[in-house]
């Protein structure tokens, strides 16, 4: 029986850039055009100065590892236990932090350089992931 | 947030007149709604009310049971007044609201609450469910595609993350962690019904138990349970005449962080400060509201679907400063006979998981004086719901 992973919906009408971006090998996010705030879970209306003006930029794709969990029990076949979780916060953007999956028990330790890399899923989406910065 | 603590015309004016549950059990062997009949006909009784005297049902989202389908199967022909509210545990507090909104309005005179769920036989919550097959996630306002498809699955594996972050930033323990589950099985072990009644826990157990996601670990998670539990609300001046001694509804409020953020739970690890709770929010409103502070609570039921969630919590509502929980915790004061006795039946951690609603029968019961594990002059109980991604709060008082 084949394992096929969770393949995100990347036709989501606030979030499909994302991973249209990504699988071009960038890392984008949201930020508001008037203010120039980050919005992360991106939404088209700027909650911080009332603009709708709000577009996607790149990022550099580095950024500091704020938590991470080791995951020990397993709970979808997809997922084969134990893999680590990171939160990575972005350094264009504290505002918003990223989600990596790594294998096993990394050796982290907080606040870490991330740099960021693309995973093409087979025959599936491409999903921006983490990894210690060299 | 009211600035005006007046504004609330809520306090005092309505009761919690009758309690009700099934068993808790890994599998009920009967259906959700069969258990939310049993519980709602059993709160009836305690309140020495009959299905003709309901107009109204209130319900958390999630629940598959409609208030519509509980009127059919008890027979109620009066529905005027339904509601659902959530996300989730963040309900059972909020229907109190819904209830008190309803009775105060003039749109009902007697709501049933309820909650019912098989969350071990049939749905469970955790993620634990077989799944095969390539799935596409999130979008539609989620933003779940950031979170799924890297394996962030679960709200144990939330908490997980805001559990280290606690950590990191107050040096919180394992042991700190451990002291809220062994004072809830405690509890639980004094409580007839509670489903870890038999089933003592020692600190080294706790910390030998298996590691799920770190640094929570087993006993870190709450029980997952079949049952259901059913309150009936009234007004305070007809709740007096009823068969029980009355628990007043003084004070009930919602609350978001400061640092909003879209979706559902997984988001709140964009929070810049990832432990800072809606709770917190809800608390400032609640305590106006109500009328009364922190120190002038009694008891607490506070969700613990995860041991930091209760930790998290005493911060958030006032009861000890910012990282101050986990000592707070294993200074004994949760315990029953702390200064601040929690989760008196045992709670999600060890009573039974029915996302919230048991705290509020526990309430009930410790104000009237009727609890397995009476707490000897508990006179107010704070109980809390959600705890992500929002808030929500209630402060019940026993009428004088
Ligand atoms: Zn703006």
């Amino acid at each position: 029986m084949t394992i096929h992973p969770l393949f995100p919906n990347v036709t989501d009408r606030e979030t499909h850039e994302f991973f249209e971006a990504a699988a071009e090998g960038r890392l984008v996010f949201r930020a508001c055009n008037a203010c120039d705030h980050a919005l992360h879970p991106p939404t088209a209306h700027c909650p911080y100065c009332g603009a709708w003006d709000t577009a996607w930029r790149n990022a550099e794709g580095t950024g500091r590892l704020h938590a991470w969990t080791t995951v020990t029990h397993q709970i979808h076949p997809a997922f084969p236990a134990p893999y680590t979780l990171v939160v990575v916060e972005l350094d264009d953007a504290p505002e918003v932090r990223l989600i990596g999956h790594m294998d096993g028990t990394p050796p982290l330790v907080a606040d870490m350089p991330m740099e960021v890399w693309f995973q093409a899923l087979p025959n599936g989406p491409t999903l921006p992931q983490w990894r210690p910065a060299a | 947030m009211l600035d005006d603590e007046t504004a609330f015309l809520g306090r005092d004016k309505c009761a919690v007149a009758g309690i009700g549950q099934t068993a808790f059990a890994r599998d009920s062997g009967r259906s959700v709604l069969s258990l939310a009949t049993e519980a709602a006909l059993k709160a009836l009784e305690d309140a020495g009310l009959t299905v003709d005297d309901v107009d109204g049902i209130v319900r958390a989202d999630v629940d598959t049971v409609t208030p519509y389908s509980l009127a059919a199967a008890l027979g109620v022909n009066n529905l005027s007044y339904w509601g659902d509210t959530g996300p989730g545990g963040v309900a059972p507090c909020m229907m109190m609201g819904l209830a008190i909104g309803a009775i105060l309005s003039g749109q009902a005179k007697t709501v049933i609450a309820f909650r019912s769920l098989n969350g071990r036989s049939e749905a469970r919550l955790g993620g634990s469910g077989q799944r095969v097959g390539a799935e596409t996630v999130g979008g539609f306002g989620t933003y779940d595609e950031y979170y799924l498809p890297y394996g962030l699955l679960s709200a144990g594996q939330t908490f997980a993350l805001m559990a280290q972050r606690h950590m990191l930033e107050y040096g919180t323990t394992a042991e700190q962690l451990g002291a809220v589950a062994l004072a809830c099985r405690e509890h639980a072990n004094l409580t007839p019904h509670a489903q870890m009644q038999s089933k003592p826990l020692t600190m080294d157990e706790y910390l030998s138990a298996r590691m799920i996601s770190t640094p929570l670990r087993l006993f870190d998670f709450c029980l997952e349970s079949d049952g259901a539990c059913a309150v009936v609300i009234t007004t305070a001046e007809r709740a007096r005449d009823l068969r029980k001694p009355s628990v007043l509804i003084s004070g009930v409020a919602g609350g978001a962080p400061p640092d909003r953020r879209a979706g559902m739970m997984f988001p709140v690890v964009t929070r810049q400060d990832m432990t800072d709770l809606g709770g917190r929010r809800a608390g400032e409103t609640l305590w106006k509201r109500a009328g009364l502070g922190p120190s002038e609570i009694d008891i607490a039921q506070l969700y613990d679907c995860f041991t930091i969630s209760v930790i998290l919590q005493l911060e958030a509502y006032g009861f000890c400063a910012k990282g101050e929980g986990g000592p707070f915790a294993a200074s004994g004061a949760i315990r029953r006979d702390g200064s601040l006795p929690i989760n008196t039946g045992g709670g999600h951690l060890s009573e039974g998981y029915v996302h919230g609603m048991n705290h509020i029968v526990q309430a009930v019961r410790q104000l009237r004086g009727e609890a397995d594990m009476q707490i000897a002059g508990a006179e107010t109980c704070l109980v809390t719901g959600g705890p992500l991604p929002v808030g929500s709060s209630v402060v019940f008082r026993k009428a004088s």
